[in-house]
Formats: structure tokens, sequence, C-alpha cells
């Protein structure tokens, strides 16, 4: 009891710093702490190791499959291309199941443990205290990303995928990572319960994910409207009973078409989907598609949604075996991309969560949600 | 520190919903001193404590902690006070160096003054062999004492103490109590919420008492003698008992026991009642305070609550 207590501490002479004032320094003391809280509990080292065994299984397996059709002669295909894109797949839905939970425990769980007060009256803002706690978390998520690189990489020697698009997957995996966890942060900052808050990330992660789509899906009455289209059909009048073969000539028919134009944003926010959208493609979708990459196809996919419906159609070259000499345009996809709209979309919701969390950690606070303590 | 160091509330009010916790409380704490926070379960006192380490804000009323507004000037009344929860929660996987050297960062202290400062604090409540063990595998008591040393990590003007003695073995709370008059000898303004209201006793300088939200009282323990209430025994209760009635002297029995409980003004009053009594031929077995000052002014507002 002999020790001086006034000693060393120098007294706080740096001026007042606002909610929003961020700093290095405190940014890494709350990010630190809460990786060492993490790194020291033993489930999450179980639950890298598992994740690290099931992509490699999910790999192995795709891979196994895949090999023997490429070992028949008659089909020397490259097999890296769907081997990809059910890899990426795989780990980016695992990605949005493990995500939430690590983020929307960490202020509502805090709290419930006493140690979210303990931050809030040292000198550190409210905005040192979200984003070092978005940065744990997306650190953590990111941990789980690097585990899984080494079988996209395998999966690229398969051929038929470029290095570039596996740079930009796990680039837009990474964000989109970042961006459930964001959202998680901002449900438990808000929800009392860490059950709750997680809930509520679920339900947004699968509201883009699925519920969008969906919507997308039946909104297709809605877009379609009955147009007239300028359609090369079969001669007028003919019986198909003729011995002789059809002219094709065109009409102008009221028929009803689909414009996907005006919905395809639906679809953007989808984390599939932007992962898919920002990937370079090597070679013509068609080639892609019969090598059986889902990701590309589904690049096809919402870009020919953008495309929207064309103003001329072909009914009849088919039918008379003359696709040669259509008059009728092949649809040209458009090459304007989806996934800046996705992304910007999710990234707003992230925000968004950062952006309440910050808020409710302000101090002094002037309400208390029902059955929480502050300390 | 400004002219205006210590701590000041004044017709401070905070409800949560239709529960008014703290109804109108008025409380002033001087540097240099110990100033004690009592009350019964549910008084408002944790609350009272939060809104003046700068977590809650007040429904009403002005605070002003080290000179500064908790709420106005948060940052600057935050870098002056050590605020010391009831509850402890604390980071389980974390040694007890690390918590320290976090909280010194979270203070913005730089690594090398931070890893410095934890030492000296572990040195200060006894817990420098335990330092590297994770915080979990720390008792109550030590985790109590732990709670202590984050408080002062940023060497505050200001200490609030939130029921610092539960749960501390009785070395710990002699420990506890040399530390805290220690600290108000350096200046440093300290107030602290018991149950303990003995060890308050030893502690304290001024005590303020809330009841119902409201302060009821405010008394200066160590300043002058106060009437205060005295047990007396002798080895014949009944020959003692004769005595007090024929020398007029009020008292009282003791509820539960041969004493007989006499109001006396000061200490010189207790030394002449001994004197005579002796004198008098009675055999006197013992006479001191029954219970401490805090305690009887405590028990003294219960009567007058019911």
């Amino acid at each position: 009891m002999s020790v001086d207590v006034q000693t060393t501490a120098p007294r706080p002479t740096a001026p007042g710093r606002g909610t929003w004032s961020l700093t290095w320094h405190g940014l890494r003391t709350v990010t630190v702490l809460e990786l060492r809280q993490r790194v020291r509990s033993t489930r999450w080292k179980t639950a890298l190791v598992v994740w690290f065994l099931v992509v490699g299984l999910i790999t192995l397996l795709t891979t196994g499959a895949f090999s023997i059709l490429a070992d028949d002669p008659y089909n020397d295909e490259p097999f890296g291309g769907i081997v990809y894109s059910i890899v990426v797949g795989f780990v980016l839905f695992l990605g949005l199941l493990v995500a939430p939970t690590l983020s929307s425990g960490a202020i509502n769980g805090d709290r419930n443990a006493g140690t979210l007060a303990t931050l809030q009256v040292t000198l550190l803002t409210p905005a040192e205290i979200v984003l070092g706690k978005l940065a744990a978390s997306w650190i953590a998520a990111l941990a789980f990303l690097v585990a899984s690189i080494p079988f996209l990489a395998w999966a690229l020697a398969g051929g038929g995928v470029s290095g570039l698009a596996l740079l930009t997957t796990v680039l837009m995996l990474a964000v989109v990572l970042g961006v459930v966890c964001a959202i998680g942060l901002g449900f438990s900052a808000l929800v009392g319960k860490t059950s709750g808050s997680a809930v509520l990330t679920y339900l947004t992660v699968g509201g883009i994910t699925a519920v969008l789509p969906i919507v997308f899906g039946l909104l297709a009455p809605v877009t379609t409207t009955m147009d007239e289209v300028r359609v090369w059909d079969v001669e007028a009048g003919y019986s198909w009973a003729e011995t002789e073969a059809p002219e094709c000539e065109w009409h102008t028919r009221e028929i009803g078409v689909w414009h996907s134009e005006r919905t395809w944003w639906l679809l953007a926010p989808n984390p599939f989907v932007v992962v898919a959208d920002a990937q370079p493609l090597t070679d013509e979708p068609e080639t892609l598609l019969d090598d059986g990459n889902m990701l590309a196809a589904l690049q096809y996919g919402v870009r020919y949604a953008r495309t929207g419906p064309a103003a001329e159609q072909d009914w009849c070259s088919d039918m008379v075996g003359t696709s040669g000499q259509s008059p009728v345009e092949e649809v040209v996809v458009t090459d304007q991309l989806v996934w800046p709209w996705g992304l910007g979309f999710d990234l707003l919701l992230g925000a968004a969560g950062v952006v309440v969390a910050v808020n409710r950690l302000r101090v002094p606070t002037e309400r208390l949600s029902r059955g929480t303590r502050v300390a | 520190m400004t002219p205006e160091g210590g701590i000041r509330a004044q017709d401070v009010r905070r409800s949560f919903g239709p529960v008014r916790a703290v109804a109108d409380v008025d409380l002033v704490a001087v540097p240099g001193r110990v100033t004690a926070l009592i009350g019964p379960n549910g008084s408002g006192k944790t609350t009272l404590l939060l809104m003046l380490a700068g977590l809650l804000t007040p429904d009403a009323g002005t605070i002003s902690v080290a000179g500064a507004d908790p709420v106005t000037e948060s940052y600057a009344a935050r870098s002056r006070t050590g605020w010391m929860p009831d509850v402890f929660g604390t980071w389980d996987s974390l040694t007890a160096r690390e918590v320290l050297t976090t909280v010194g960062a979270a203070y913005r202290l730089d690594a090398a003054a931070a890893t410095a400062r934890a030492a000296e604090l572990l040195e200060l409540v006894h817990l420098s062999d335990l330092a590297d063990q994770p915080a979990h595998v720390l008792s109550r008591g030590q985790k109590q004492r732990l709670g202590m040393a984050r408080a002062l990590v940023h060497d505050p003007e200001v200490l609030l103490l939130d029921e610092p003695a539960s749960g501390l073995d009785p070395r710990s709370r002699v420990d506890l109590r040399v530390l805290v008059r220690q600290l108000a000898a350096q200046g440093k303004t300290v107030l602290v919420s018991s149950h303990v209201l003995t060890e308050l006793d030893e502690m304290a300088d001024d005590a303020v008492f809330l009841s119902g939200g409201r302060t009821v009282a405010t008394r200066s323990v160590a300043d002058g003698d106060l009437p205060r209430e005295w047990r007396l025994t002798a080895l014949d209760p009944a020959a003692l008992r004769r005595w007090l009635e024929e020398s007029g002297q009020a008292y009282r029995s003791e509820d539960d026991g041969p004493a007989a409980i006499v109001e006396l003004a000061d200490d010189a009053a207790a030394a002449a009642l001994l004197r005579s009594a002796v004198g008098a031929g009675v055999d006197v077995s013992s006479l001191a305070p029954a219970g401490g000052v805090l305690e009887q002014a405590y028990l003294a507002l219960e009567e007058e609550r019911r």
C-alpha cells in the first residue's frame, strides 16, 4: 500500500472528440481487444477447422465428379469453370451463414456481459468502438475466406477460369462479408438479445438473397405488357400441309412482352449476383455456359434481364431451317454492369448498420431499450 | 483543475418509463474528502452514479464533475472521472495485465505508459502474482480489485465507486479503505456507495443519504462529535437499570440483550457517565458506541420513513 498512486499517467489534455472522431490508436485498441477475445475462444478455432474440411470436401467431391467426365475421350472441355463456380457459390453460401454470427452479438453481447459501458466511459469515441468491432468481425470473416483460397486456386488448375476472375471474386466475397458484418453490428446495437439480432441479420441477408429475386419473379405478370412487336414469321395463310417450305415475312403482332429491364435491379443486391457479375469473362458466354460455369451463367442471366425484350423477334428461321439468313439481329446482351448497383445498395445497408450502432453507443444515453442495463 | 472541482449535482432527476429512479437528488462531494452515498436497495444510487459517470443523461438538473458537465462536455468529464461499476463485467479471456493495458490504451495512453501503469496498479491492488492469469480465473473479490485498478488507470480526479467492498475479504477491505483514504489525501474526490455502513464509517468524511430517489439527509461523519447512542452493559443489569433511573439518565433497553442504550452528546459525556456509574458502585463491563454513526443515522431515517 506504499505505492504512490499519482504517477506516470499523464493528464489527458487532448481536446474533446466528437462521436464520429476516429483515430488509428483508438480503432486498433478496440480491434485488438475484440480479436484477442475471439482468438482465445476454442470454438473459433474449431469453426475454422470445420470450415476448411467442409470446403475441402466439397472441392474434392466436385473435382472427382467432373474429372471423371473430363477423362471421357469424347469430352475434353475444361472442368475448371464448373468446379470453380460450385466452390465459390458454396463459400459464399457458408460465408453468409457464418458472418452474421461473427457480428450480431458484438454490442448487445457486451452489454449483457457488462463490458460495453467499460469502454464507453473511456476516451474512445462511439465511432472507434463500432468500427473497431466491425474490423474485428470482418477480419474474422476474412479468415474463413482465406481458408477457402487454396480450394479456389485449385479449381483454377482445372482450366477455363482466369486468375483475374479469382482476384475479383475474392475481393467481392470480402466486401459482401464485410457488409453482412456491418448489418449484424447495426442490429446488435438495436436489439437487446443476441438471438434477436442474429435472427434480424439472417432475415435481412435472406431478404436480399432470396426474397428480392422471388419478388422479381412475382412481378413478371405486372411487368408484362401487350406490345406491338415486329415478328419475322411464317407467311400468312400457310397451312403446314403443303410440301413446299413456307416463306418468312414480316408481321406486326401484339404480344405479351416481359419488360425485365424495369425490375432487374431487384436482382442486383443479391450477393451471388454481385460476385458473379463482377468477374471478367475470358470467353464467349456461350462457351462458358457449355463448360457449366454457373457464375458466368448468372452474370449472363442478370445482364439479359437488364437488356429487356428485343423490338424484333424471329419465329420463323429455326422452323424452316434458314437461320443463317434471318434478318432479325441476334439479341446482344448489354455490357452495362449490374454489380455496382447491387454492391452500392449493399454498402448502403452496411453503412446504415454502422450509423445506427454509432448513434446507439453515444454517451450519455437518453434512453435505454426495455430490459437492458447500461452497465 | 477548474475552481469548481469535485462533484456537484443539483435537482437531478431521471425516470425509466413510469419508474422514477432518481426523483430529486442534490449532492456535493468535495475534493480531498470521501463522500459516502447511502440508501436502501432501489433508492437510485446506481442510476445516480451512472449519470455522474456520464453514461446516462439526467431528465432534469445540473451535474458538474471535476468542473465539466458530463452531458455537454462528455469528453472532458470522462477524462477526469474513474468509474467502478457495481456489476463488474470483464473480458474473460484477457489477463489482468491485458485488461489494464487495454483500458490504458482506451484512455489514449501510449503503449509504454499503459504497460508501466498496469504493472504499478497491479502492485497497488495486490494482483501482481495473478497478473498473467486470464481474468475468468479470478475470484469475485479479485475481480473487484481489478475493477478498482481499472478505474484508476488514467489517474482521475474524481472516483465513483459503486459497492466497491462487496465480495472482498477482510484483508482486502482494509486495503481498500487505506487506498481510498490515500486517494482522498492526494486531493481526489471520492464518492463511495455501499451497504456496509460500519465500513463507510471508517472511510467516509461526509455522507449523503438517498431514499426513494431523493436526497433525504447530508451528514458529516468525521467533523466534531455528534450525539449518538452508546451501549452500556454491567455485570448486574438490574443494578445498572436501577442506577440509571436514580440518576435521571434517559435510557432504553436493548431489544435483544441485557444492555442499556443511552444517547449521549459527545465523547466527554460518555466519559462522565462512566465515571459516575463506577463511582456509584455499578460494575460496568463495557461502554461503547452502539453501531456506527452512519448506521444510526441510516436507521433513524428508516424510522422516519415508516
